[in-house]
């Protein structure tokens, strides 16, 4: 009985590691935000893997999604008389999907670095749009004092989200869904094809797939996850920033990603947890942190490439030769 | 004077310094197909080298000659240090060092010249307009398009007609052929990598007296040199000239018609193109 248990424990590893975070947060942490903002960077770095470790694009554009779900979220709380809150995160998300849509149905004509070039211009050019239009962004400014509506059925408030430990829970239970479904894509036939594609897309064309079809579905689940993620910041913040759809969005979400590792979507939220924890305690430290973010990422690219997460792996497997190397001594002697 | 045919000519200057913000970007992607994420920040330390020199008691002239000169070898040295060890990597790790080199660069900037920008003035004898009839124009504009269009040819002789220039043209149809015939390919590469970020030092020096210096202009250049390539073709020099006329043309007509949203034409123009000619108007297929 005790096999069958390790192995319950190994099929639904990703699961105990997920729920672990989601559960430590709030034990190691005395910021409710801090901690929300992780697991809301948890999403976006997840979707933003789906493209480049599961299906090989590099996309520079995740900041246009995440940006757009803010001023989504933004517009439907505040205006339109104020819509309910889960048609106005379920909006956020639709507008994601819709805008990844566009960009990937342009992009994916691109491979390799024309693909990356395109996927920043299109950054660039959604940048310069939501500056251009403030009746619709607030521009400069952003929107401004985005509520946080209680749960409520019938008009009797159920879940208060005001504080910030209570929409920690709120965010926790989304992300968890969210999880949920990024793993059960990674997992399903459509995972495997994404990955076919990712290892050899002349032979994924050859064998008969639609490749492009493919990508442009992988976008667009990537597209709507931001959104939400997006969303979700904003009602964390009450503010929908221009800094939200910035050029400078996609990096991060970029760079949390390939921190993490690209080898599985748990690899993602470890990547987000530590660069927002590292942000936050760095910046405390010095105001010029994303310096030594710089030097951090040229160390990643030079001698760890394969994230947080192949460095963790490739430490275990060296304890575990250690340990192994221990018992056949021990039994000689 | 028609004001069009004035926004015309400004444009060809932006245009032409948006070329030379290409070209080095071009030239390096099209030898080893890595693609230079840094290279807005180079042009972002040359405005700001220019800001230096003149607060040192130099002219701009030096500043011209010795940007490009200590950036260039700063790329050389960061090439041969670290930039050469991710080559056989997925292009994903080129971008990730090359924007982990960006970010280092821009806090320095901050670090060394504060967050915001400053303002650099035009050479004193480029000061003020010229007057043919009723042509009025700045001075400093036309120089900078003289200067470019020099530039641009002495570029595109060294391209077409040395023994550098072919070797870089065969590189980049094929790199294992050329280091067959005992080229070696690597010492090239960091020889064009100097040259594309001296190259972009030159277009941060000469856009200074017009724009100013600011720590994140690095960052909109890198984002119009790509609409550059994708629009001109990849790797092709008469690519990233045509590329460069067209988008800064366009953003200057547009500036008069409508203001606000000039920068986003410019990315209206290249989804286009994108639309029309996927590999670009002389990229080749």
């Amino acid at each position: 009985m005790m096999a069958s248990g390790k192995q319950w424990l190994i099929r639904y590893r990703y699961w105990w590691l997920v729920l672990g975070i989601t559960v430590l947060l709030p034990l190691m942490m005395r910021s409710g935000t801090l901690a929300t903002e992780v697991l809301i960077y948890a999403m976006a770095a997840m979707a933003c893997n789906l493209l480049l470790g599961y299906t090989g694009l590099l996309s520079f554009g995740q900041g246009i999604f995440f940006g757009l779900g803010s001023y989504a979220v933004g517009l439907a709380l505040t205006r339109f008389g104020g819509l309910p809150m889960p048609v106005a995160l379920l909006g956020a998300a639709v507008t994601g999907a819709l805008a990844a849509g566009l960009v990937g149905w342009f992009s994916i004509r691109q491979r390799g670095t024309y693909f990356v070039m395109l996927t920043l211009a299109f950054a660039q050019m959604f940048y310069f749009i939501a500056y251009t239009a403030p009746g619709l962004t607030g521009g400069d400014n952003g929107l401004l004092d985005i509520p946080r509506p209680s749960i409520a059925i019938g008009g009797h408030a159920l879940i208060d989200l005001t504080s910030s430990w209570g929409f920690y829970g709120f965010v926790a239970v989304l992300f968890l869904i969210v999880f949920a479904l990024v793993l059960r894509v990674t997992e399903s036939v459509l995972g495997r094809t994404l990955l076919a594609i990712r290892d050899n897309e002349e032979r994924a064309l050859a064998v008969g797939y639609n490749v492009r079809a493919f990508k442009l579905l992988a976008f667009v689940i990537s597209g709507a996850v931001t959104g939400l993620a997006g969303a979700l910041h904003a009602m964390l913040t009450g503010i929908a920033p221009l800094a939200n759809i910035d050029y400078h969005a996609s990096e991060m979400i970029l760079i949390m990603t390939v921190i993490g590792g690209t080898s599985n979507i748990f690899a993602s939220v470890l990547g987000a947890a530590f660069y927002v924890l590292l942000a936050d305690w760095l910046s405390t430290l010095w105001p010029r942190w994303l310096m030594l973010l710089g030097f951090l990422l040229i160390a990643v690219s030079l001698f760890m490439q394969r994230g947080l997460w192949g460095l963790g792996a490739s430490v275990a497997t060296r304890l575990r030769g250690v340990r192994s190397a221990a018992a056949t001594q021990e039994e000689r002697a | 004077m028609n004001v069009y045919l004035l926004q015309v000519i400004n444009g060809v200057g932006i245009g032409m310094l948006y070329f030379l913000l290409a070209v080095g970007l071009s030239i390096v992607f099209g030898l080893l197909r890595f693609v230079n994420f840094a290279h807005g920040a180079f042009y972002a330390l040359g405005a700001y080298l220019c800001f230096q020199a003149l607060q040192f008691g130099l002219n701009f002239w030096a500043a011209l000659v010795l940007a490009p000169v200590l950036i260039g070898a700063l790329a050389w040295l960061t090439e041969k240090v670290m930039l050469r060890y991710v080559y056989a990597q997925p292009h994903e790790f080129h971008i990730l060092i090359t924007v982990g080199l960006a970010l280092a660069i821009q806090e320095l900037i901050i670090v060394g010249w504060g967050p915001l920008g400053v303002d650099v003035p035009p050479p004193d004898v480029l000061q003020g307009v010229v007057m043919w009839g009723d042509f009025v124009y700045p001075k400093y504009r036309l120089f900078v398009i003289g200067f470019t269009a020099l530039l641009a040819m002495a570029l595109w002789w060294l391209l077409e007609g040395t023994r550098i220039g072919s070797a870089v043209r065969a590189g980049s149809e094929s790199t294992e052929m050329v280091s067959l015939l005992g080229i070696n390919v690597f010492r090239l590469f960091s020889l064009m990598f100097a040259l594309g970020a001296g190259t972009a030092a030159i277009a941060g020096v000469l856009a200074a007296p017009i724009r100013g210096a600011e720590p994140f202009m690095g960052v909109e250049a890198l984002g119009v040199a790509f609409i550059v390539v994708v629009v001109g073709g990849m790797g092709s020099f008469a690519g990233a000239l045509v590329g460069g006329l067209l988008v800064g043309v366009v953003q200057s007509l547009m500036s008069t018609l409508w203001p606000e949203g000039a920068r986003l034409m410019i990315y209206v123009a290249m989804a286009a193109v994108l639309l029309l000619r996927p590999h670009g108007l002389l990229g080749r297929g």
